[in-house]
């Protein structure tokens, strides 16, 4: 990254940078067992986005999946307060 | 810091709060309407629970406020400090971002004089090709970050970071409640 003047933002550095992608490394699962040193960034990023993607898809398939599992015990109203009561 | 389990906690209640919300109002819903309710639920729970502490949080919630039938949803669960806030970090973002285009178009003509020089000609091609690959992936990843058009690269970095982390939160909650849910029949 080139240095730049900019008004009133404080200037970051590689080094910041390189310490934020590692962290992200850490995070991924294809990626934890890579040393460090041997991972690109742009690999970081592309499974960075592909984790994310999936992260989504989970949560679309878990809504889709409670939300057939809620319609059969919706007229039922104890057995929600219970469920409801197991989480917490 | 992101903690986890102070999340969850939180993410907890003010889901739960969001689905006792959708279900007193409505009692006849079809199967899609009720998926994408409680979606909708488990994402303004999730930004909520971080009490503004992050960029994605707060856009989350700015984008479902644009829509008329949250509003009783988003009144309930969120803060009401996140708006002024919201909006004037975004304005200092977008300047930021236009004032670095145009620096990085200057910058990028000075690189193509750079090139010409016959010496280093092959560690700046490949220097090149990887700042467009990293360009290209962080794209893409301020597309599927919430909010995250609006961010210089070591935001998005950033942001992405305690995403995912809050992400996990999420789907961790919604499989056990899934799973309760099953087991208990």
């Amino acid at each position: 990254m080139s240095s730049r003047r900019s008004r009133g933002t404080t200037r970051i550095t590689d080094e910041q940078i390189v310490e934020l992608v590692s962290k992200l490394q850490q995070l991924l699962p294809e990626l934890r067992n890579h040393r460090s040193n041997k991972v690109s960034a742009s690999k970081v990023l592309q499974e960075t986005c592909n984790y994310v993607r999936s992260l989504h898809k989970e949560v679309d398939d878990l809504s889709d999946r409670l939300s057939r599992l809620l319609s059969t015990i919706d007229d039922d109203s104890p057995q929600a307060s219970i469920i409801r009561s197991l989480i917490n | 810091m992101h903690n986890s389990s102070q999340l969850k906690n939180e993410f907890i209640k003010k889901w739960i709060q969001g689905l006792q919300i959708y279900c007193s109002s409505k009692k006849q819903m079809n199967l899609l309407e009720r998926t994408k309710k409680i979606k909708l639920s488990a994402d303004i729970a999730l930004a909520s629970a971080k009490h503004s502490a992050t960029c994605w949080s707060k856009a989350i919630i700015s984008e479902a406020k644009k829509d008329e039938r949250n509003t009783i949803l988003i009144n309930n669960l969120s803060d009401p400090k996140m708006n002024f806030k919201c909006a004037h970090q975004n304005l200092a973002c977008l300047k930021r971002i236009r004032s670095r285009k145009i620096l990085k178009k200057s910058c990028d003509v000075g690189i193509k004089m750079k090139k010409m020089k016959p010496r280093r000609q092959v560690s700046n091609l490949a220097t090149c090709i990887a700042k467009r690959l990293v360009k290209k992936r962080t794209q893409v990843l301020k597309r599927l970050v919430p909010g995250g058009e609006s961010m210089d690269e070591y935001s998005i970095i950033k942001e992405a970071l305690d995403y995912i982390l809050s992400l996990r939160v999420q789907v961790d909650v919604m499989k056990n409640l899934v799973n309760a849910t099953t087991n208990f029949e």
